[in-house]
């Protein structure tokens, strides 16, 4: 079938053409700038829960309330290794509640009795300061509400428990609604790889 | 000390710490009727002992990282949104059939919607892509710009493949349409106006400067709330509205507020196929017109503009239906 082509096809041919290159151009410029995923994550040094100098205050709760996943995307992690291992661990305990039989503090800290607690070895009843504890978060029970990432730093703690966006929960929205209303701009975002490689290199650099 | 010992000298206060706490052990054992009261806490250790401190082959556990969605999968997503629109292309423009396109846009919805919780959708990247062209730190990754550009390029040739196969949120309203009123074409114009201002809207507020940048279309999203099982209760409440009123109004976030089906609209002025209503000879009965929800029929042709790849229109037409499978057939009437 084969139909007569008219001035107004030959037109839009061309315009068409035009749009194409345009569209391609814009693309080429988008492709060769383009870099890798980036992924939101928080800035231990500047979360006030996390930050030095904010001990006492009431955790900052932003994180649980802000995030567009049902479940907050951010979660406490302890970093095992900076972890006291505490008998008494002011992040586990609240240690201004009464005094059981055992001589621990009654009342547990996490609302969500998300953090168990289990001696390193055995445990020897006669020198309790000297039994090491583990500490594990179990993420999937945590909210990232950051009372124990508050009580979990100076100078009660070591300051191992730290607040941390999880990928695997994260729908990594283009502005994080956390970061919209987080008031220490604690949250930005990173490339991924820059994210997996250590701790230490989620601070921000500028 | 149990393990590798510990001298005094490198870690004294963990001596002390052990005394204080010795010391509170006998206070409170003795004195029972106290023990109500909160114990002073004092910190025991300054440093983290590591795995040689505390011995007995204990191994420091390795904090897990969660990783992000692997880049091969996201590669993957823009693979099946290609082939969703090439599937719905053939099966609109070729087929001609209603069920298969619905049953592929049901399809979209599960993956793109409630799988993929919408994210990334074209509709969104306009603002990624409009920052990244103007600002010189802000890049963004090669997925996303595929995902903007492909379905443009599809309807500069082919029409909204991408609104009838492949958009979850176009998906989503095309199942509840269920009495749909024609909309006053006056009204009709005037209200598709709206999705350009929505589009120059999103994105001035996205090319803002890092801090004042704001994501209009993706905080306003009215189905994602839906797509994720989650989500702020005006949110939530506003695609419920949405929802309502797709009973009655074809489509309505896509004819009426839909920035990206905006810029499909130009790109379909310039395409070379569309939905054609009457392919060879027509009936001149207005089936499709009566049956297209969203008001794309104008004097018996598709308005390739506004047509949104449904195929109502052929699913009516006793061409495409009872006369083509010669369940009935035409006669002249004297």
């Amino acid at each position: 079938m084969s139909e007569p082509v008219s001035r107004r096809d030959v037109l839009h041919g061309v315009v068409r053409g035009g749009v194409l290159a345009t569209l391609g151009g814009g693309a080429l410029f988008l492709v060769q700038k383009a870099h890798g995923q980036v992924v939101w994550q928080v800035d231990a040094a500047r979360c006030i829960n996390s930050r030095l100098g904010d001990t006492g205050a009431e955790a900052c709760k932003l994180c649980t309330t802000e995030c567009v996943v049902a479940l907050s995307a951010v979660r406490a992690v302890n970093e095992y290794a900076k972890c006291g291992r505490c008998n008494i661990c002011p992040a586990y305990f609240n240690i201004t509640s009464a005094v059981d039989e055992k001589g621990l503090p009654s009342e547990k800290l996490c609302p969500r009795d998300a953090i168990a607690r289990k001696p390193i070895g055995k445990a020897d009843p006669e020198d309790p300061a000297n039994n090491f504890y583990e500490y594990v978060i179990d993420e999937e029970k945590c909210d990232g509400c950051g009372k124990c990432v508050m009580k979990c730093k100076e100078p009660l703690g070591l300051g191992s428990i730290v607040l941390r966006v999880r990928y695997d929960k994260c729908v990594n929205c283009n502005r994080c609604a956390i970061s919209r209303s987080c008031p220490k701009d604690a949250l930005h975002q990173i490339p991924v790889e820059q994210a997996l490689r250590s701790p230490e290199s989620l601070h921000r650099t500028e | 000390m149990r393990g590798a010992p510990i001298s005094t000298q490198t870690l004294p206060t963990l001596r002390s710490g052990a005394f204080l706490l010795l010391l509170l052990f006998l206070f409170f054992s003795f004195v029972p009727t106290l023990s109500a009261q909160a114990i002073p806490y004092s910190r025991p250790v300054e440093t983290a002992p590591q795995a040689d401190t505390i011995g007995g082959g204990y191994k420091t556990p390795a904090v897990q990282k969660p990783l992000p969605r692997d880049a091969l999968l996201q590669v993957l997503d823009v693979l099946i949104l290609a082939a969703a629109m090439g599937a719905a292309v053939w099966l609109v423009l070729k087929r001609r059939s209603r069920k298969w396109v619905l049953a592929l846009s049901i399809g979209s919805l599960a993956y793109f919607g409630f799988y993929r919780e919408g994210c990334v959708c074209p509709i969104g990247s306009i603002q990624n892509v409009a920052v990244a062209l103007t600002d010189r730190t802000y890049a963004i990754p090669m997925v996303v710009t595929a995902v903007f550009f492909l379905p443009l390029v599809v309807a500069l040739f082919f029409g909204r493949a991408f609104c009838g196969g492949v958009c979850p949120l176009g998906a989503i309203q095309e199942l509840v349409v269920l009495k749909p009123l024609c909309v006053p074409p006056r009204l009709d114009r005037a209200l598709g106006l709206l999705k350009y201002v929505y589009l120059a809207l999103a994105i001035l507020l996205a090319i803002k400067p890092a801090l004042g940048r704001d994501f209009l279309i993706c905080r306003f999203d009215p189905f994602v709330g839906f797509f994720r099982r989650t989500g702020a209760p005006h949110m939530l409440l506003l695609g419920g509205g949405f929802l309502v009123l797709g009973m009655f109004v074809g489509r309505p976030y896509c004819r009426y507020l839909c920035p990206y089906g905006g810029l499909l609209a130009w790109c379909t002025r310039l395409a070379r196929r569309g939905v054609t209503i009457t392919p060879d000879k027509e009936l001149d009965c207005g089936l499709c017109a009566e049956a297209c929800p969203y008001g794309a029929i104008d004097h018996m042709r598709a308005v390739r503009k506004d047509c949104l790849y449904c195929a109502r229109c052929y699913a009516s037409c006793p061409r495409d239906g009872d006369l083509a499978r010669a369940k009935a057939q035409l006669v002249t009437l004297s």
